[in-house]
C-alpha cells in the first residue's frame, strides 16, 4: 500500500518482516487503544516531548523554515501542525483542557485514520531540527516524530526500508546485508583502486586489533567507494594503527530513526563489544549524519555500561591535523567549483560546522558557500532515512529536495556542468545522487573526505 | 453578584492559578531530559553563554529577530507593552502613581502625570500589538493553517481585557482612582473586611476585573503557560556541552611522511589522475 485515503505512504513491512525485528503487529481494531496506551507510557519519560506538546503557541515561524513544507505546501507538513497530529491525542487523553474543551483547544479522539496519518506525515519529516533551530522556544519537532515513529513501530507499522535495515543490522551488523567475506573483498579491491587512481599503496585492515576503530557507513562499500577509499588513504597517510570492525561496518543506526529502544541499543552494544575485542583506544566515525548524532549524542545515554572510549568524527580528526599543519594538501587537485551541503545532524546536533569548512577550504581551490549555510542550512530532503523508492514517495522526495535544488542553483557551481556538491553523509548522498539529476543541477555529489583524500600530497 | 465577584471570586482565582501552575510544572518536573539533545548552533561552553542565549531568546526574541522581523516587531511590542502594563498595575496602584518620585528631581505630581501618560501609551501599544498579531493570524496562509479556535479566542480575549482597560483611561465617566483600588486589593490580600466595594458599580471596571479573574483561572490550562515553558524547553536544547578532544592515539604524521608511507615501493605506480575523484 503506497496510499491511504489520498495520503502518500511508504511501503510498509509485512507482519513477517516485523517479526524479524521482534515486533508482533497489533491488530487494526486494537491499534487506537494501544496507541494511547503506548503514548501514555512514553510521555511520562521524555521532557523534550512533553515540552513540545505543551509549549507551542502556533506562532508559525517554523513553517517557512521547513523544507518539507516549502516543497509540498501541505498544511500537515508545517512542523507545528505535524506535531499537532500527536498533540491532539495528547490533549484529549492527557490534559484537563483537552478533556473539558475538546475541539475548541484542538483535542481529538484517537482513530485508525489518525494513526495512518501519522504514518504518512512522520515519514515525510526529515528530523533535521531546523524548526527547533528557528523556534523561539527551541521546540524540537524531531522529538515528536521520533516518538510518533516509535509508537507506529510498536503498533507494527514500519516502512519496509527501515524494517529491512533493522533486520540486516541484527544479522550482519550493517544496513546493506554485506557479510564479512564481501567486506574483505571490497576492501582489497579498494586498495587496488587507490593504487590505480592515486598511485598510492595502502592497507585497509579488517578486524585487526588496532588503536583506532574506524566505523564507515556500509553504503561506502557500495555507493560511495571514494569516501571509504579516501578515509583509508587518510589513515595510511598519517601512519595510524587503525581497523574496521566487521561486527559493525555501519556508521548509521536506523534504530535511531524508527526504534530507539531495542534496535538502536542493540547496534550500539554490538559496536562497544567489537571495540573491546579489537583492543581499541579511540573510535572514529565515518560520514553519516544521523549515525553520527546517534553515536556522539546517544551512545553515552543508551549504552548498557559506561563507555570507555572517546568517539570523534573523521572530519574532527582531519580538521585537527590540518590546523596543526600536519596534512599536506594541494587544493589545486580539486579545482572544480565546489559547494557544501551541511548535513543537518552535523551542524545542528553535532557541532561539525567549523571543522567541515576547515577541511573543504584546505582541499579545494574553488569553494562557494550556499545560502543559507552552516547551522541555517536546509536538509537534502532525504534526512532520517526517508529514501523511499515507491513512485508516490519518490515523487515526494523530489518535492522535498526542491529547496536544496534552489540553493545549489544559486551558487552557480553547476552552471558549466562540472560542479561538485559535497554532501558528507550517506543519506544525503543517497538522496542527492538521483535528485541532482531530477533537478538538472550540473553537479556531481561527493563526500568530504573524498576531497581531502584526493588533495593529499604524498611525497 | 458583587459579593461573589468582588469578594469570593478573587480567592478562587488565586487558588486555581497557583495550584494549576504547580500542577503543570509538576508534570514537567516528573519527566526527564534523557538524551543530550542540545542544539549545536553553536554549542554553549559556559553557563554564562547559556544565560545569554536563553536571556536573549526570552527577553529580546532572538530567533524572531533573525528569521522573521515582522513577527519579531509585533511579538516584542506586545510582550514589552504587557510587561509595562502589568508592572504599571503593581507599582502604579501600589504607590498611587508616585513611583517615579524616587528619581531625584521628579516631584510626586510629575510622577503621577508620568505614570498616567505611560499607562495610557502602553495600554494603546498593547492593544495595537495584539490587534496586529490577530490580523497576522487571520491573514497569513501557513498561520491560518495552524489556527485552532482557542488560538484566536485568546487574542480576542486579551484584546477585550486591554480594550476595556483602555476605556477606563479614555472615558472620564468610567475613570478609576488608584487609591480605592489599592485599598480594596490590600483588604482582600490581608483578609480584612473588604472596602470600596462601590468600585464594582463601575460596569467597565467590573468587566475588566471579572475577565482578568477568568484569564487567571484558565492560565494554567492554556498556551499562556509558554511563559514558563519557554525556559523549560530552552533548558533542554541550550545547555553546556564539551566536545571530546580531537587527536588520535600513537600518531606521528611527520615520521610517517618521512618513511614515505603509501608511496609505491616499486616506484612504478600509476600516474596521479586528475579526474579520479
Amino acid at each position: 500500500m503506497a496510499e491511504y485515503k489520498g495520503m502518500a505512504q511508504p511501503s510498509r513491512a509485512s507482519d513477517e518482516d516485523m517479526r524479524k525485528i521482534h515486533i508482533e503487529p497489533v491488530p487494526d481494531e486494537q491499534k487506537p487503544e494501544k496507541a494511547v496506551e503506548y503514548l501514555d507510557y512514553i510521555r511520562k519519560q521524555f521532557r523534550s516531548f512533553v515540552m513540545a506538546m505543551e509549549t507551542c503557541t502556533k506562532c508559525g515561524q517554523c513553517a517557512e523554515n521547513c523544507h518539507t513544507y516549502l516543497g509540498t505546501r501541505d498544511p500537515n507538513n508545517i512542523p507545528a501542525n505535524r506535531a499537532e497530529l500527536i498533540r491532539k491525542i495528547y490533549r484529549r487523553y492527557f490534559t484537563l483542557e483537552g478533556r473539558w474543551f475538546g475541539s475548541l483547544v484542538g483535542a481529538e479522539d484517537i482513530s485508525l485514520d489518525l494513526i495512518e496519518t501519522w504514518y504518512s506525515y512522520f515519514y515525510q519529516c526529515s528530523q533535521c531540527r531546523r524548526c527547533g533551530h528557528v523556534c523561539p522556544f527551541g521546540i524540537d519537532t524531531c522529538e515528536v516524530t521520533f516518538i510518533g515513529r516509535q509508537l507506529l513501530h510498536w503498533l507494527g507499522i514500519t516502512p519496509k526500508l527501515h524494517s529491512d535495515v533493522g533486520a540486516a543490522m541484527e544479522r550482519v551488523g550493517n544496513h546493506t546485508n554485506m557479510p564479512k567475506p564481501a567486506l574483505a573483498d571490497t576492501l582489497e579491491f579498494m586498495c587496488e583502486e587507490a593504487y590505480d587512481e592515486f598511485g598510492v599503496e595502502i592497507e585497509m585492515p579488517l578486524d585487526k586489533p588496532a588503536d583506532i576503530l574506524y566505523v564507515p557507513s556500509s553504503a561506502d562499500f557500495l555507493l560511495n567507494p571514494y569516501t571509504l577509499m579516501c578515509a583509508g588513504m587518510f589513515f595510511h597517510y598519517i601512519g595510524a594503527s587503525w581497523t574496521i570492525p566487521s561486527a559493525v561496518t555501519e556508521a548509521g543506526n536506523f534504530g535511531f530513526l524508527f526504534d530507539q529502544y531495542y534496535t538502536q541499543r542493540h547496534n550500539i552494544m554490538r559496536l562497544l563489544n567489537a571495540a573491546q575485542e579489537l583492543d581499541t583506544k579511540k573510535i572514529v566515525w565515518g560520514e553519516c549524519g544521523h549515525g553520527w548524532r546517534a553515536a556522539k549524542m546517544y551512545i553515552p545515554t543508551k549504552a548498557d555500561r559506561p563507555v570507555r572510549w572517546d568517539i570523534t568524527h573523521l572530519h574532527d580528526e582531519a580538521a585537527h591535523l590540518i590546523r596543526n599543519g600536519e596534512l599536506k594538501l594541494d587544493p589545486n587537485k580539486n579545482s572544480r567549483p565546489v559547494t557544501l551541503h551541511d548535513p543537518c545532524n552535523y551542524v545542528r546536533a553535532c557541532g561539525l560546522n567549523e571543522n567541515m569548512r576547515t577541511c573543504i577550504k584546505a582541499s579545494c581551490s574553488n569553494f562557494v558557500e550556499m545560502e543559507p549555510y552552516g547551522y541555517d542550512n536546509f536538509c537534502c530532503g532525504g534526512g532520517s532515512g526517508i529514501l523511499f523508492d515507491d513512485p508516490d514517495m519518490y515523487n515526494k522526495r523530489i518535492q522535498l529536495s526542491w529547496k536544496k535544488a534552489e540553493q545549489v542553483r544559486e551558487t552557480g557551481v553547476g552552471k558549466n556542468g562540472d560542479g561538485i556538491l559535497c554532501a558528507p553523509c550517506s543519506i544525503c548522498k543517497a538522496q542527492l545522487y538521483p535528485m541532482v539529476e531530477e533537478h538538472n543541477l550540473g553537479v556531481e555529489v561527493k563526500g568530504l573526505i573524498d576531497l581531502v583524500g584526493k588533495a593529499l600530497v604524498w611525497d | 453578584m458583587k459579593l461573589l465577584i468582588g469578594q469570593i471570586l478573587p480567592y478562587i482565582t488565586i487558588i486555581i492559578f497557583v495550584l494549576g501552575v504547580f500542577y503543570r510544572l509538576g508534570r514537567w518536573v516528573g519527566t526527564q531530559i534523557i538524551h543530550n539533545i542540545t542544539l549545536s548552533d553553536p554549542w554553549l561552553k559556559t553557563n554564562g553563554q547559556v544565560a545569554v542565549r536563553i536571556g536573549t531568546e526570552a527577553f529580546l526574541f532572538r530567533n524572531f529577530f533573525i528569521f522573521d522581523k515582522a513577527l519579531w516587531a509585533g511579538a516584542l511590542l506586545m510582550h514589552l507593552s504587557l510587561l509595562n502594563v502589568l508592572g504599571g498595575h503593581v507599582v502604579g496602584f501600589g504607590t498611587l502613581g508616585t513611583q517615579f518620585a524616587f528619581i531625584p528631581g521628579v516631584s510626586e505630581q510629575l510622577s503621577q502625570s508620568l505614570s498616567n501618560d505611560l499607562g495610557t501609551i502602553f495600554g494603546i501599544l498593547l492593544f495595537v500589538a495584539l490587534a496586529y498579531l490577530l490580523i497576522r493570524r487571520l491573514s497569513i496562509t501557513p498561520i491560518k493553517q495552524l489556527n485552532k479556535p482557542s488560538d484566536i479566542l485568546w487574542l480576542v480575549f486579551l484584546l477585550l481585557i486591554v480594550g476595556v482597560g483602555d476605556i477606563m483611561r479614555f472615558f472620564h465617566q468610567f475613570h478609576v482612582e488608584y487609591e480605592p483600588v489599592r485599598d480594596y486589593v490590600i483588604a482582600l490580600g490581608t483578609f480584612q473586611p473588604v472596602v470600596n466595594m462601590e468600585l464594582l458599580s463601575n460596569p467597565v471596571f467590573l468587566v475588566h476585573f471579572t475577565l482578568v479573574n477568568i484569564l487567571l483561572i484558565l492560565f494554567p490550562f492554556s498556551k499562556l503557560m509558554h511563559l514558563f515553558g519557554m525556559f523549560a524547553e530552552r533548558w533542554i536544547v541550550n545547555r553546556t556541552y564539551h566536545e571530546p578532544a580531537p587527536g588520535m592515539p600513537n600518531i606521528d604524521v611527520a615520521a610517517a611522511r618521512k618513511a614515505g608511507l603509501g608511496l609505491p615501493s616499486s616506484g612504478g605506480g600509476a600516474e596521479s589522475s586528475s579526474e579520479g575523484v
